[in-house]
Protein backbone atom coordinates (compact mmCIF):
# COMPACT_ATOMS: atom_id res chain seq x y z
CA UNK A 1 0.00 0.00 0.00
CA UNK A 2 1.27 3.60 -0.93
CA UNK A 3 1.86 5.55 2.05
CA UNK A 4 0.22 9.26 1.58
CA UNK A 5 2.17 11.87 0.91
CA UNK A 6 2.92 14.55 3.53
CA UNK A 7 0.97 16.84 1.76
CA UNK A 8 -2.27 14.67 1.21
CA UNK A 9 -1.95 14.06 5.07
CA UNK A 10 -1.98 17.74 5.12
CA UNK A 11 -4.92 17.85 2.98
CA UNK A 12 -6.55 15.29 5.46
CA UNK A 13 -5.95 17.31 8.38
CA UNK A 14 -7.69 20.70 7.22
CA UNK A 15 -10.58 18.80 6.75
CA UNK A 16 -9.85 17.38 10.13
CA UNK A 17 -9.13 13.77 9.98
CA UNK A 18 -7.98 12.52 13.14
CA UNK A 19 -5.91 9.45 11.83
CA UNK A 20 -4.05 12.17 9.16
CA UNK A 21 -2.95 13.81 12.32
CA UNK A 22 -1.57 10.89 13.79
CA UNK A 23 -0.18 9.61 11.18
CA UNK A 24 1.48 13.22 10.54
CA UNK A 25 3.07 13.09 14.29
CA UNK A 26 4.42 9.17 14.15
CA UNK A 27 6.63 10.92 11.03
CA UNK A 28 7.12 14.08 12.25
CA UNK A 29 7.64 14.39 15.98
CA UNK A 30 11.13 12.77 16.64
CA UNK A 31 12.24 15.26 14.31
CA UNK A 32 10.56 18.49 14.81
CA UNK A 33 11.63 17.87 18.86
CA UNK A 34 15.29 16.97 17.80
CA UNK A 35 15.33 20.22 15.70
CA UNK A 36 13.27 22.00 18.61
CA UNK A 37 15.84 20.77 20.92
CA UNK A 38 19.31 22.04 19.41
CA UNK A 39 17.74 25.02 18.47
CA UNK A 40 16.44 26.15 21.52
CA UNK A 41 18.76 24.00 23.95
CA UNK A 42 16.79 23.15 26.61
CA UNK A 43 13.88 19.78 26.81
CA UNK A 44 11.21 21.16 28.14
CA UNK A 45 11.33 24.35 25.89
CA UNK A 46 11.75 21.97 22.69
CA UNK A 47 8.83 19.84 24.08
CA UNK A 48 6.61 22.50 24.39
CA UNK A 49 7.32 24.25 21.27
CA UNK A 50 7.40 21.71 18.92
CA UNK A 51 3.74 20.30 20.23
CA UNK A 52 2.72 23.93 20.24
CA UNK A 53 4.20 24.02 16.20
CA UNK A 54 1.76 20.76 15.67
CA UNK A 55 -0.81 22.25 17.37
CA UNK A 56 -0.59 25.15 14.80
CA UNK A 57 -0.47 22.60 12.05
CA UNK A 58 -3.40 21.22 12.90
CA UNK A 59 -5.22 24.54 13.07
CA UNK A 60 -4.11 25.71 9.68
CA UNK A 61 -3.80 22.97 7.75
CA UNK A 62 -5.76 24.50 5.45
CA UNK A 63 -3.92 27.08 5.20
CA UNK A 64 -1.30 25.17 3.43
CA UNK A 65 -1.28 26.11 -0.25
CA UNK A 66 1.04 23.41 -1.64
CA UNK A 67 3.03 25.41 -3.66
CA UNK A 68 6.33 24.48 -1.58
CA UNK A 69 6.90 21.03 0.30
CA UNK A 70 5.11 20.08 3.51
CA UNK A 71 7.90 20.01 5.36
CA UNK A 72 9.20 23.49 4.40
CA UNK A 73 6.20 24.89 5.57
CA UNK A 74 5.94 22.76 8.68
CA UNK A 75 9.53 23.78 9.75
CA UNK A 76 8.78 27.18 9.00
CA UNK A 77 6.41 27.26 11.77
CA UNK A 78 8.22 25.50 14.45
CA UNK A 79 11.54 27.60 13.27
CA UNK A 80 9.49 30.83 13.84
CA UNK A 81 8.01 29.51 17.17
CA UNK A 82 11.35 28.56 18.60
CA UNK A 83 13.00 31.90 17.37
CA UNK A 84 10.25 34.20 18.85
CA UNK A 85 10.59 32.01 22.16
CA UNK A 86 13.94 32.52 22.35
CA UNK A 87 13.30 36.18 21.40
CA UNK A 88 10.56 36.08 24.63
CA UNK A 89 12.93 34.31 27.16
CA UNK A 90 15.99 36.49 25.85
CA UNK A 91 16.07 38.28 29.35
CA UNK A 92 15.66 34.76 31.33
CA UNK A 93 18.60 33.26 29.93
CA UNK A 94 21.03 36.02 30.38
CA UNK A 95 20.19 35.14 34.27
CA UNK A 96 19.96 31.48 34.23
CA UNK A 97 23.36 30.73 31.31
CA UNK A 98 22.74 27.90 28.94
CA UNK A 99 22.73 24.58 30.63
CA UNK A 100 22.45 21.14 28.85
CA UNK A 101 19.07 18.81 29.41
CA UNK A 102 20.84 17.24 32.06
CA UNK A 103 22.11 19.81 33.79
CA UNK A 104 25.60 19.76 34.96
CA UNK A 105 25.44 16.37 35.71
CA UNK A 106 27.82 15.03 32.52
CA UNK A 107 25.92 11.25 33.05
CA UNK A 108 23.17 13.00 31.76
CA UNK A 109 24.29 14.60 28.39
CA UNK A 110 22.10 14.54 25.49
CA UNK A 111 24.70 14.31 23.07
CA UNK A 112 27.51 11.48 22.26
CA UNK A 113 30.74 13.41 22.07
CA UNK A 114 31.07 13.61 18.11
CA UNK A 115 33.39 10.28 16.69
CA UNK A 116 36.51 10.00 14.91
CA UNK A 117 36.85 11.71 11.55
CA UNK A 118 40.55 12.49 9.70
CA UNK A 119 42.65 16.01 9.37
CA UNK A 120 43.79 17.76 11.89
CA UNK A 121 41.14 20.34 12.54
CA UNK A 122 38.73 17.48 12.30
CA UNK A 123 40.84 15.52 15.29
CA UNK A 124 40.23 18.18 17.13
CA UNK A 125 36.60 18.43 16.52
CA UNK A 126 36.50 15.04 17.49
CA UNK A 127 37.77 15.81 21.09
CA UNK A 128 34.80 17.96 21.42
CA UNK A 129 32.03 17.24 23.95
CA UNK A 130 29.17 18.58 23.37
CA UNK A 131 29.41 20.48 26.89
CA UNK A 132 31.83 22.54 24.38
CA UNK A 133 29.52 21.91 21.74
CA UNK A 134 25.82 23.07 22.20
CA UNK A 135 26.96 26.32 24.14
CA UNK A 136 28.68 27.48 21.04
CA UNK A 137 26.01 26.70 19.07
CA UNK A 138 23.99 28.66 21.44
CA UNK A 139 26.24 31.39 21.04
CA UNK A 140 25.35 31.93 16.88
CA UNK A 141 22.01 34.12 15.84
CA UNK A 142 18.76 32.34 15.75
CA UNK A 143 18.83 32.56 11.91
CA UNK A 144 22.33 31.29 11.92
CA UNK A 145 21.91 28.20 14.12
CA UNK A 146 18.41 27.66 12.65
CA UNK A 147 20.13 27.48 8.93
CA UNK A 148 22.98 25.39 10.18
CA UNK A 149 20.37 22.84 12.02
CA UNK A 150 18.22 22.66 8.99
CA UNK A 151 21.31 21.62 7.30
CA UNK A 152 23.03 19.30 9.16
CA UNK A 153 19.85 17.89 10.72
CA UNK A 154 17.35 17.55 8.02
CA UNK A 155 19.41 18.47 5.33
CA UNK A 156 17.43 21.03 3.38
CA UNK A 157 19.11 22.24 0.64
CA UNK A 158 19.96 26.34 0.42
CA UNK A 159 17.10 27.21 -1.18
CA UNK A 160 14.56 25.14 1.36
CA UNK A 161 16.16 27.04 4.36
CA UNK A 162 15.26 30.64 2.23
CA UNK A 163 12.08 29.39 2.31
CA UNK A 164 11.81 28.63 5.72
CA UNK A 165 13.83 31.36 7.03
CA UNK A 166 11.94 33.56 4.41
CA UNK A 167 15.17 35.10 2.77
CA UNK A 168 17.22 35.03 -0.55
CA UNK A 169 19.00 31.53 -0.85
CA UNK A 170 22.81 33.80 -1.02
CA UNK A 171 21.89 35.00 2.28
CA UNK A 172 20.42 31.80 3.50
CA UNK A 173 24.14 30.06 2.38
CA UNK A 174 25.97 32.94 4.12
CA UNK A 175 23.76 32.39 7.47
CA UNK A 176 25.24 28.26 7.11
CA UNK A 177 28.47 29.79 6.12
CA UNK A 178 28.83 32.60 9.33
CA UNK A 179 27.28 30.36 11.17
CA UNK A 180 30.23 27.30 10.88
CA UNK A 181 32.70 29.73 10.71
CA UNK A 182 31.27 31.21 14.06
CA UNK A 183 31.30 27.67 15.44
CA UNK A 184 34.98 27.39 14.41
CA UNK A 185 36.44 30.22 15.99
CA UNK A 186 34.51 29.26 19.32
CA UNK A 187 35.82 25.88 19.40
CA UNK A 188 39.31 27.06 18.69
CA UNK A 189 39.29 29.57 21.10
CA UNK A 190 38.24 26.84 24.11
CA UNK B 1 43.41 42.76 -7.74
CA UNK B 2 41.66 40.95 -4.87
CA UNK B 3 41.25 37.31 -4.93
CA UNK B 4 37.29 36.88 -4.02
CA UNK B 5 36.90 33.34 -2.14
CA UNK B 6 33.48 31.96 -2.44
CA UNK B 7 33.28 30.90 1.28
CA UNK B 8 29.66 30.68 0.90
CA UNK B 9 29.47 28.58 -1.96
CA UNK B 10 32.02 26.36 -0.37
CA UNK B 11 29.20 24.03 1.42
CA UNK B 12 26.71 24.53 -1.16
CA UNK B 13 28.96 23.15 -3.41
CA UNK B 14 30.23 20.03 -1.30
CA UNK B 15 26.29 18.93 -1.00
CA UNK B 16 26.63 19.50 -4.61
CA UNK B 17 23.65 21.84 -4.47
CA UNK B 18 25.29 24.22 -7.06
CA UNK B 19 24.48 24.19 -10.71
CA UNK B 20 26.90 23.28 -13.39
CA UNK B 21 28.44 27.08 -14.20
CA UNK B 22 28.84 27.44 -10.27
CA UNK B 23 30.60 24.27 -9.54
CA UNK B 24 33.62 24.77 -12.06
CA UNK B 25 34.20 27.98 -10.79
CA UNK B 26 34.45 26.74 -6.99
CA UNK B 27 36.52 24.21 -8.26
CA UNK B 28 38.91 25.99 -10.25
CA UNK B 29 39.01 28.23 -7.45
CA UNK B 30 39.39 25.65 -4.72
CA UNK B 31 42.40 24.05 -6.97
CA UNK B 32 44.03 27.21 -6.52
CA UNK B 33 43.60 28.30 -2.66
CA UNK B 34 44.64 26.23 -0.22
CA UNK B 35 42.92 28.44 2.42
CA UNK B 36 39.29 27.78 1.06
CA UNK B 37 40.46 24.01 0.80
CA UNK B 38 41.12 23.95 4.48
CA UNK B 39 37.88 25.80 5.17
CA UNK B 40 35.84 23.68 3.03
CA UNK B 41 37.41 20.75 5.00
CA UNK B 42 36.96 22.61 8.12
CA UNK B 43 33.28 23.08 7.23
CA UNK B 44 32.40 19.80 6.46
CA UNK B 45 33.73 18.16 9.49
CA UNK B 46 31.71 20.73 11.63
CA UNK B 47 28.65 19.58 9.93
CA UNK B 48 29.34 16.20 9.50
CA UNK B 49 30.25 16.45 13.54
CA UNK B 50 26.95 18.32 14.19
CA UNK B 51 24.68 16.05 12.55
CA UNK B 52 26.20 12.97 15.02
CA UNK B 53 25.53 15.45 17.91
CA UNK B 54 22.04 16.12 17.07
CA UNK B 55 20.86 12.60 16.23
CA UNK B 56 21.79 11.69 19.77
CA UNK B 57 19.35 14.08 21.32
CA UNK B 58 17.48 12.42 24.18
CA UNK B 59 14.24 11.71 22.86
CA UNK B 60 11.06 12.00 25.40
CA UNK B 61 8.10 9.30 26.15
CA UNK B 62 6.62 9.67 22.89
CA UNK B 63 3.12 8.19 24.64
CA UNK B 64 3.94 11.29 27.37
CA UNK B 65 4.46 13.73 24.32
CA UNK B 66 1.11 12.75 22.46
CA UNK B 67 -0.75 12.43 25.44
CA UNK B 68 0.16 16.16 25.94
CA UNK B 69 -0.02 17.13 22.93
CA UNK B 70 -3.73 15.95 22.50
CA UNK B 71 -4.73 17.72 25.87
CA UNK B 72 -3.51 20.71 24.72
CA UNK B 73 -4.87 20.28 21.35
CA UNK B 74 -8.28 19.61 22.75
CA UNK B 75 -7.92 22.30 25.39
CA UNK B 76 -7.57 24.69 22.48
CA UNK B 77 -11.05 23.83 20.51
CA UNK B 78 -12.46 23.81 23.89
CA UNK B 79 -11.10 27.80 24.24
CA UNK B 80 -11.79 28.49 20.55
CA UNK B 81 -15.54 27.01 21.00
CA UNK B 82 -15.82 28.75 23.99
CA UNK B 83 -15.01 32.23 22.49
CA UNK B 84 -17.10 31.45 19.54
CA UNK B 85 -20.12 30.41 21.74
CA UNK B 86 -19.76 33.58 23.69
CA UNK B 87 -20.53 35.36 20.57
CA UNK B 88 -23.43 33.68 19.57
CA UNK B 89 -24.75 34.12 23.00
CA UNK B 90 -24.52 37.89 22.39
CA UNK B 91 -25.98 37.72 19.07
CA UNK B 92 -28.58 35.67 20.32
CA UNK B 93 -29.17 37.98 23.08
CA UNK B 94 -29.49 41.20 20.30
CA UNK B 95 -32.07 38.82 18.47
CA UNK B 96 -35.91 39.93 19.06
CA UNK B 97 -37.74 36.74 20.47
CA UNK B 98 -40.68 37.15 18.69
CA UNK B 99 -40.70 39.19 15.99
CA UNK B 100 -37.10 39.69 15.07
CA UNK B 101 -35.23 41.34 12.47
CA UNK B 102 -37.74 42.44 10.22
CA UNK B 103 -40.03 44.05 12.95
CA UNK B 104 -36.93 46.04 13.74
CA UNK B 105 -36.94 47.33 10.58
CA UNK B 106 -40.28 48.43 10.58
CA UNK B 107 -39.53 50.07 14.57
CA UNK B 108 -36.38 51.84 12.90
CA UNK B 109 -38.83 53.42 9.74
CA UNK B 110 -41.86 54.26 12.48
CA UNK B 111 -39.48 56.03 14.65
CA UNK B 112 -37.60 57.78 11.56
CA UNK B 113 -41.52 59.01 10.62
CA UNK B 114 -41.67 59.85 13.70
CA UNK B 115 -38.73 62.30 13.84
CA UNK B 116 -39.50 63.60 10.46
CA UNK B 117 -43.18 64.72 12.06
CA UNK B 118 -41.70 66.01 15.03
CA UNK B 119 -38.95 68.36 12.86
CA UNK B 120 -41.48 69.48 10.74
CA UNK B 121 -44.11 70.30 13.28
CA UNK B 122 -41.32 72.16 15.16
CA UNK B 123 -41.00 73.69 11.49
CA UNK B 124 -45.10 75.05 11.49
CA UNK B 125 -44.77 76.27 14.87
CA UNK B 126 -41.32 78.33 13.82
CA UNK B 127 -43.69 79.75 11.10
CA UNK B 128 -46.50 80.71 13.38
CA UNK B 129 -44.32 82.40 15.46
CA UNK B 130 -43.42 86.10 14.37
CA UNK B 131 -40.69 88.30 14.79
CA UNK B 132 -40.03 91.17 16.06
CA UNK B 133 -40.92 92.92 12.56
CA UNK B 134 -44.00 90.91 12.04
CA UNK B 135 -45.43 91.85 15.28
CA UNK B 136 -44.94 95.39 14.25
CA UNK B 137 -46.33 94.54 11.21
CA UNK B 138 -49.59 93.00 12.43
CA UNK B 139 -49.84 95.94 14.64
CA UNK B 140 -50.18 98.52 11.82
CA UNK B 141 -52.73 96.20 10.30
CA UNK B 142 -54.73 95.89 13.29
CA UNK B 143 -55.43 99.32 13.11
CA UNK B 144 -55.65 99.86 9.57
CA UNK B 145 -58.53 97.29 10.17
CA UNK B 146 -60.10 99.03 13.26
CA UNK B 147 -60.16 102.47 11.09
CA UNK B 148 -61.98 99.99 8.19
CA UNK B 149 -64.11 99.06 10.82
CA UNK B 150 -65.30 102.38 12.18
CA UNK B 151 -66.50 103.12 8.84
CA UNK B 152 -67.85 99.48 7.75
CA UNK B 153 -71.56 100.63 6.61
CA UNK B 154 -69.90 102.84 3.97
CA UNK B 155 -67.21 99.73 3.29
CA UNK B 156 -70.29 97.38 3.07
CA UNK B 157 -71.78 99.35 0.20
CA UNK B 158 -69.01 100.12 -1.97
CA UNK B 159 -68.47 98.56 -5.32
CA UNK B 160 -64.63 97.95 -4.69
CA UNK B 161 -63.77 97.53 -8.73
CA UNK B 162 -65.77 100.24 -9.39
CA UNK B 163 -65.02 102.93 -7.27
CA UNK B 164 -61.29 102.99 -6.64
CA UNK B 165 -60.82 106.47 -5.93
CA UNK B 166 -63.05 105.87 -2.67
CA UNK B 167 -60.85 103.31 -1.74
CA UNK B 168 -57.37 105.11 -2.06
CA UNK B 169 -59.06 107.31 0.23
CA UNK B 170 -60.73 105.50 2.87
CA UNK B 171 -58.81 106.85 5.44
CA UNK B 172 -60.39 110.36 5.05
CA UNK B 173 -63.72 108.30 5.47
CA UNK B 174 -63.30 107.86 9.32
CA UNK B 175 -62.76 111.55 10.01
CA UNK B 176 -64.92 112.78 12.25
CA UNK B 177 -67.49 114.95 10.73
CA UNK B 178 -66.98 113.65 7.49
CA UNK B 179 -69.22 110.12 8.12
CA UNK B 180 -72.71 112.01 6.98
CA UNK B 181 -71.11 113.16 3.51
CA UNK B 182 -70.05 110.33 2.68
CA UNK B 183 -73.30 108.43 3.92
CA UNK B 184 -75.26 109.40 1.02
CA UNK B 185 -73.19 109.20 -2.13
CA UNK B 186 -75.85 106.91 -3.60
Amino acid sequence: MVEPSDEELCRRIAARDADAFEVMLDRHQARAYRLASSILGNEADARDVSQDAFIRLYESAGRFDGRSRFSTWFYRILVNLCIDHQRRNRWWRRLAPLAGPGGDNPDERAFDPPSSETGPESKAMLTQSISRLRPALAKLSPQQRAAVLLQTQEGFTSREISEVLKCSENTARVHVHRGIAQLRKLLKNE
Amino acid sequence: MAVIHPEPELIPYLRGELNADERAQVRAHLEGCAQCRELAEASSAILSNLARAVDQVREPDWVEYRGELMRKLRAGQARNASIRGRWRWRRADVRLPVFGWPSMAVGAAAIAVLAIALVMHRGAEGLRTPGVDQLELQQELSSADVGLLANYRVVEHLDLLENYDVIERLDELGRPGDRQNHETPS
